[in-house]
């Protein structure tokens, strides 16, 4: 069952990535929203199971995007594996640190994107606009994260009350 | 993740790499259609909120024929859209294919929309992309049923122009917000904004004479070889839901 949403969560979140998405962009920037969920999975079953959601998620969003199959996935992976080692190593968390995750996934999410294309010999964005893009991509997704960990914590929360099999 | 990359990268498997990013394109036109229905629905409910405001009687207006004058207002700017790409076919002479935007780039790092016309459909990677207004961009991948178009807002894109009036070349750049031109040096003579920039031909990238936009600044550099100005884009991808790919050329 959880595995079912989880990945009907994650197809929904890479569709309208590319269809919804790009609508509320604001100052180059618009919200990823499989990033989003996968950081909010970090944040509420941890990081073994993130990086698992951030590989399948990443596929999807790099069936949508043009060059090859893989940047997309890698990408989400080293700030997954970093925010889940210092969520789990934090005694209060609050807001400010879940808006903060979000931020720091983003960077390195842009980063590696960036570097793989690099790496591929794919042609990339000058860095002044890669590193314009992604403070405002930044931003954009620390703001949204709270609404969505509060959509995932819900989720997992009807999974947790539903019917149980047998 | 990278090893994967690199071997789909290669062009021993550009053909299964079409055919799974096209396995999603059905379920992209899917959503984008129910975009598009979301829209003219929450344009409906905006209408009546104006309305009250404004005037109580129309309060007691009926919601469906709102909802259906909203639905054929949407309809006819389709058609307007439709019938200004029909004239781009008939007044440029070249062999085009309509197709339907379905998606777009999942970052803001590649200006990237996906349409639903394919190899199957004669579509093939380099092809230009217009729309009844001008150029859009070129295809960078296809796929059996669906293409992926690089548009000229992507950070990679470049475009050789010349300038309606001054005629002076220069070369088009893309960006997050805006285009920008970068204008050659000619002893006398000066850009002005409200000039057009058209496709020059040169480079063999694009048919020449197809709109990109209007010079809406320029910027004197007098230690530079060239001088700097904004292109207001006559498309804008974000609004733009059916385009047309230029099938008889292809960039030398």
């Amino acid at each position: 069952m959880r595995r079912a949403l989880g990945a009907a969560l994650l197809a929904a979140a890479a569709l309208a990535q590319v269809t919804w998405a790009p609508r509320f962009e604001v100052g180059g920037a618009f919200p990823n929203l499989v990033l989003l969920a996968v950081v909010a999975v970090t944040w509420t079953l941890g990081a073994r199971s993130a990086l698992v959601w951030a590989c399948v998620g990443g596929l999807l969003l790099d069936l949508t995007a043009s060059g090859p199959i893989g940047p997309h996935a890698l990408a989400l992976l080293p700030g997954v594996y970093v925010i889940g080692f210092w969520i789990r190593n934090l005694e209060r968390p609050h807001a400010l640190h879940v808006a903060l995750s979000a931020a720091v996934t983003t960077v390195f999410y842009s980063t590696v994107i960036v570097l793989t294309d690099n790496f591929l010999g794919l042609p990339v964005a000058p860095l002044g606009v890669a590193a314009q893009l992604t403070l405002a991509a930044a931003v954009y997704n620390a703001l949204l994260m709270p609404v969505a960990i509060e959509l995932v914590r819900r989720m997992q929360l009807m999974v947790r009350t539903g019917p149980q099999p047998g | 993740m990278l090893l994967l990359a690199m071997l789909s990268q290669q062009s021993w498997a550009a053909g299964a790499r079409g055919a799974a990013k096209s396995a999603l394109a059905p379920a992209e036109g899917a959503m984008t259609s129910l975009a598009a229905q979301v829209d003219r629905v929450t344009s409906a409910f905006g209408d009546v909120a104006s309305l009250r405001a404004e005037n109580q009687q129309l309060r007691a207006a009926d919601e469906q024929l709102r909802r259906q004058i909203v639905e054929l207002n949407a309809a006819a700017r389709e058609n307007a859209s439709l019938r200004q790409a029909l004239d781009l076919e008939k007044a440029s002479g070249h062999r085009m294919v309509a197709a339907q935007v379905i998606g777009r780039g999942p970052d803001s790092f590649s200006r990237t929309m996906q349409i639903d016309r394919g190899t199957a459909d004669g579509v093939q990677p380099g092809m230009v992309v217009a729309t009844g207004a001008g150029l859009l961009g070129r295809v960078r991948e296809a796929g059996p049923h669906a293409a992926i178009v690089q548009t000229l807002g992507d950070p990679q894109s470049r475009v050789n122009v010349y300038l309606s009036k001054s005629n002076l070349q220069g070369t088009v750049s893309g960006g997050p917000s805006s285009l920008r031109l970068d204008i050659q040096h000619t002893l006398g003579v000066t850009a002005s904004p409200g000039e057009w920039a058209l496709t020059s031909g040169v480079g063999g990238g694009y048919p020449r004479g197809l709109v990109v936009g209007e010079l809406a600044n320029v910027t004197h550099r007098d230690s530079s070889t060239t001088d700097e100005a904004q292109i207001a884009w006559v498309n804008d991808p974000a609004s733009t839901s059916f385009v047309l790919v230029i099938t008889d050329f292809l960039p030398s």
